[in-house]
């Protein structure tokens, strides 16, 4: 096995035990994103040698005595909507060509003292307003999106180009590309993880967090996020544990390989000793009103300037929406706002039932890159990013944590995501489910990049 | 009750009045947009809010509905 393919617990073992060191596992990837990037793209900058500085530097550490934290000598890969001192913060967008961020954001600084070293920024779909990433290829195919807006983190730990990375999650951006690339990822509370120095999209709605091949590589990653440890993800016993089967909408325009994957999962977790209880998911008609008009007129606020001196640069998916965002009168705004005090209401009582919330991520798996919409057997058709949102808004309007990982294969070969949401920082007990199941299932290879050596090895 | 389009000279016009000339070849674009938006968040209008806050803001440790204090200004 190489370095670059290890787990980031693996490889902090193998790193507190001086069995590798920092350099050997920074080069390592560094030689995968080589290896890679011509086919994926999923990075906007390499900072190559950043990440053997900071990686020298852990190994000087390590050698003086200093103790190894669970991050010390690790790569990742930061969204490029997160500001790093002296880097570009491009958002995937020419509107910020000449853009350098002067200092760390908070999230960059804590990874930095951590040890944490920066192999570079991954694409976003433009300022992180959609759920494809054009620029960037899905991990397991390299005619299907990646997925967004973090599709560059999710794709690039898929590929073992990086051991985790961080995303941004305003309706899905986290959870749609890791589900649609086979990684976990965790949208953590609302304001859990500070947002100081990260470009935004959505206010009221953005959220920042880790993305990394297996739930147990997510915890330590928070816990630097946070400042606060995310609690024992050991026990493999759920007894106790209240997990909610959603009754509407959670199942319906869903593909029948993704359902089938998230209800088997769910009966692992009945089987692991959790208790399944029925719930009526509340106010779902008014999902994507509340998640649109939240969402649409603070973007274009956000881009007031730019929109006015250089409108050009946006491109035209980007554009159409910032224009249009500006004849929202605020009268929706509000009614969007006070909706949104309702809907958490009504999910915070929902969630005194259960502990848990078990869905599918996304109704399918990802999309042939050139095709705008899905049709449903009834004759619904809807634009894959519609169908990406759908069931990740209502997470980021109530601000509950939740919590991406693979459960399954379509008969593409395609990743399957299945989500858990649970009661606002209960992180933990996400984490613990999560983890549980994870333990049921075999250890997950990295996706089968096209054109690199190991997509002859059969999957 | 059906309330018909924006025209696209309305949109020039709805958009100028927010500060944003709008060329005259994204007129008919933008009205199309804006009318899809506004009919995904005109449905928050069949809602009976009587004093509920808007959620502008809120930190997750607080209690359901008393969100609007942490309103950012």
């Amino acid at each position: 096995m190489q370095p670059y393919e290890l787990s980031l617990t693996a490889a902090a073992q193998e790193i507190r035990a001086r069995r590798m060191s920092p350099v050997e596992l920074v080069d390592s990837v560094l030689d995968r994103i080589e290896q890679t990037e011509p086919h994926l793209r999923a990075y906007v900058t390499v900072t190559a040698e950043h990440a053997r500085r900071s990686a020298r530097r852990a190994e000087r550490e390590l050698a003086a005595g200093h103790a190894a934290g669970p991050l010390h000598g690790i790569p990742m890969g930061l969204k490029d909507m997160i500001d790093v001192a002296g880097v570009a913060t491009t958002a995937s967008s020419r509107v910020r060509e000449s853009h350098r961020a002067r200092t760390d954001s908070t999230v960059a600084a804590r990874l930095t003292a951590a040890g944490a070293a920066l192999l570079g920024k991954t694409h976003t779909h433009e300022f992180a307003y959609g759920l494809t990433t054009p620029q960037t290829r899905n991990a397991w195919d390299p005619g299907r999106v990646a997925g967004g807006s973090s599709g560059g983190s999710a794709v690039a730990v898929a590929a073992g180009a990086a051991t985790f990375a961080l995303g941004t999650d305003t309706g899905g951006s986290i959870r749609v590309p890791a589900a649609l690339n086979g990684v976990v990822g965790l949208k953590p509370t609302y304001d859990l993880v500070p947002r100081h120095g990260v470009t935004s999209l959505s206010w009221s709605l953005d959220h920042v967090g880790p993305l990394a091949r297996t739930v147990q590589d997510i915890a330590p990653v928070l816990a630097v996020l946070t400042g606060h440890a995310a609690g024992e993800t050991g026990d493999a016993d759920l007894t106790g544990l209240r997990v909610g089967v959603p009754a509407n909408y959670y199942f319906d325009h869903v593909d029948p390989d993704v359902e089938a994957a998230v209800r088997q999962a769910i009966a692992r977790l009945e089987a692991l000793g959790a208790h399944l209880v029925d719930v009526e998911i509340p106010m779902t008609r008014y999902i994507q009103a509340v998640q649109w008009g939240l969402m649409v007129p603070e973007a274009t606020a956000y881009h007031e300037r730019t929109l006015r001196s250089v409108p050009e640069r946006y491109a035209a998916d980007v554009r159409i929406l910032l224009e249009a965002g500006e004849l929202l009168p605020a009268g929706d705004y509000l009614r969007a706002q006070r909706a949104r005090t309702l809907m958490r209401r009504s999910w915070l009582e929902m969630l005194e039932q259960v502990d848990v919330i078990a869905a599918p991520t996304v109704p399918t798996t990802a999309a042939q890159a050139d095709r705008p919409t899905l049709s449903w057997p009834d004759g619904t058709v809807e634009s894959v990013s519609d169908a990406y949102v759908r069931l990740c808004a209502p997470a980021d309007i109530t601000g509950v944590p939740a919590l991406s990982l693979p459960v399954g294969h379509d008969r593409a070969g395609m990743p399957i995501g299945m989500q858990l949401m649970g009661r606002p920082l209960d992180e933990a007990v996400l984490l613990r489910a999560g983890r549980a199941l994870e333990r049921t299932q075999p250890p997950r290879l990295l996706a089968p990049v096209p054109g690199s050596a190991d997509a002859m090895i059969s999957h | 009750m059906t309330v018909a389009g924006l025209t696209p000279p309305e949109a020039a016009r709805w958009a100028a009045r927010t500060g944003l000339p709008l060329p005259a070849d994204r007129h008919a674009e933008v009205a199309a947009t804006a009318d899809h938006i506004h009919s995904v968040v005109s449905v928050l209008r069949e809602l009976d809010f009587g004093d509920t806050p808007p959620a502008a803001a809120y930190r997750a440790d607080d209690s359901a509905g008393k969100e609007a204090g942490d309103a950012a200004v």
